[in-house]
């Protein structure tokens, strides 16, 4: 199995090392109630050096992503744009964040377990198009920290002494200081404020080691999943997959029909939606990926995606793909677990509102 | 903290705890058990009066992220279930052995005799 840079600090942190997508992971540390609550409260790191780090460089670099990805890239360098991956008949092959870090140069940060795939992937459509870039697989070279809460900013600024009030929301940019050259990008996976931020092997431990100065919580890949479903963020794997469109699984708003052509694009304009990716919470049990979602005469409409308990809702919360076809016109659901419907209710918004700028 | 694991207890290696006492045992969850689930949120027990099978399934404990089953150490009926569990699914973290699930009327005691040392088990935390 692989493990990140930051290996020894888990071990010397008490964290409890899982299997992810071949990698040695800290699933969890303390308590995952008080990790959550350190990132919704205070602030907290997740080590994510397991995502992969993909460079798009030379004068048609932003072109080629154009072409690449369903959601627009026309924003101003200095941002980042968070798209679903597609094969050719519109199907998700992943979800990444690109960002435009400089003129000529984007970053591409794709999940752990789709590196191989996406590279693969990205590869054969540059060579395709052959456009005036080049393209580089730097995930080896990559460490990266997610640090997360309300007090990420206040934390920044005394470990790199300066300002990052200048970093908007999806923001990025780049740095040097005495370790090297770091990527910072104000995005996350909690919904709160905070900053992911890419450096190389040795950098990240130096930077692990001032967080944990300053009293910065080390959170596991547990507390991570849950602060994710809270504010309805959707995870590869559960929520998204290959046999699913971005239009099956809530993000139409990432997949723009009226931009210029872009893999998948043909496969979408007439598409009609066969799953609906809908928000359910329970005031009693807990519902799990896997579980059976009914409507009101107790026929299967769905299944649960992901669901977890909320500890700050005190409630049971889950993402479900509902059957198009089958979507009840009262919006009203049950939930099965082992064997007993318990009644479920509809969310048009996130469980959690998280604090991001 | 070093794992809690009375004497005077018996043990299951599904990492339950169980003490006979005028032929019906009280089972609960072990120190080490709570540890591994963290902060559990939910208890599933069962009616009182069912008749349970050694080993069988009898309940759910739950954590934020896992879902665990809760097996009989012993065949008996059910004659006392813990409701309080339910409202405060915690107790469970903070005072294992304390916050017992249910008593089970057993027919013989021999079974419960067979059943881990605190010695046995451990052994069985250990490894």
């Amino acid at each position: 199995m692989k493990r990140t840079s930051l290996y020894e600090k888990h071990l010397a942190a008490d964290g409890r090392m899982v299997d992810f997508a071949g990698w040695e992971m800290p699933v969890q540390y303390s308590s995952l109630k008080d990790e959550i609550l350190a990132i919704r409260n205070k602030v907290g790191v997740f080590d994510v050096s397991h995502m992969g780090e993909f460079w798009v460089t030379g004068p048609e670099a932003f072109q080629f992503i154009e072409s690449l990805i369903p959601n627009s890239f026309d924003v101003e360098v200095g941002k980042a744009v968070y798209s679903p991956l597609l094969n050719r008949e519109g199907k998700m092959l992943d979800d990444l964040i690109v960002y435009k870090v400089a003129d000529q140069k984007v970053l591409i940060c794709v999940n752990a377990a789709n590196v191989e795939k996406d590279w693969n992937w990205i590869e054969k459509a540059w060579k395709e198009t052959n456009p005036n870039c080049e393209i580089k697989n730097s995930s080896d070279s990559y460490s990266l920290l997610a640090v997360q809460g309300p007090e990420t900013e206040k934390v920044m600024e005394k470990v790199f002494g300066k300002s990052f009030t200048d970093i908007p929301y999806y923001g990025v940019d780049t740095h040097s200081n005495d370790q090297g050259e770091w990527v910072f990008a104000r995005t996350g996976y909690t919904g709160e404020d905070g900053f992911e931020v890419f450096g190389n092997h040795e950098q990240t431990v130096w930077l692990w080691d001032e967080l944990m100065k300053q009293g910065v919580a080390p959170c596991g890949l547990g507390a991570r999943d849950t602060l994710r479903l809270e504010v309805c963020y959707p995870l590869y794997g559960n929520e998204l997959n290959d046999q699913l469109t971005p239009l099956d699984a809530g993000l139409k708003w990432t997949t723009k029909l009226d931009k210029g052509d872009f893999i998948g694009k043909s496969a979408l304009v007439d598409y009609k939606p066969i799953k609906r990716l809908i928000k359910l919470s329970l005031e009693k049990g807990i519902p799990r990926a896997g579980y059976d979602v009914l409507n009101m005469s107790g026929e299967k409409i769905g299944e649960i995606t992901s669901g977890t308990m909320s500890p700050i809702l005190n409630k049971g919360i889950a993402l479900a793909l509902i059957e198009v076809e089958k979507f009840p016109e009262d919006k009203s659901f049950q939930v099965e677990i082992r064997g007993k419907q318990y009644p479920a209710t509809y969310h048009t918004k996130a469980f959690v509102q998280g604090g991001h700028k | 903290m070093a794992t809690q694991i009375p004497e005077n207890l018996k043990y299951t290696k599904e990492h339950e705890w169980a003490l006979l006492n005028d032929n019906v045992i009280t089972v609960g969850i072990t120190d080490f058990a709570q540890a591994s689930l963290g902060d559990i949120v939910f208890v599933e027990l069962p009616e009182v009066g069912r008749t349970l099978d050694q080993d069988e399934a009898f309940g759910v404990v739950e954590s934020i992220k896992s879902v665990s089953d809760l097996y009989s150490p012993i065949a008996g009926e059910v004659v006392e279930v813990n409701e309080a569990l339910t409202e405060s699914p915690e107790s469970l973290n903070q005072t294992p052995y304390d916050s017992w699930m249910v008593k089970i009327k057993v027919d013989n005691d021999s079974e419960y005799n067979a059943l881990l040392t605190n010695t046995d088990y451990a052994t069985l935390c250990e490894g």
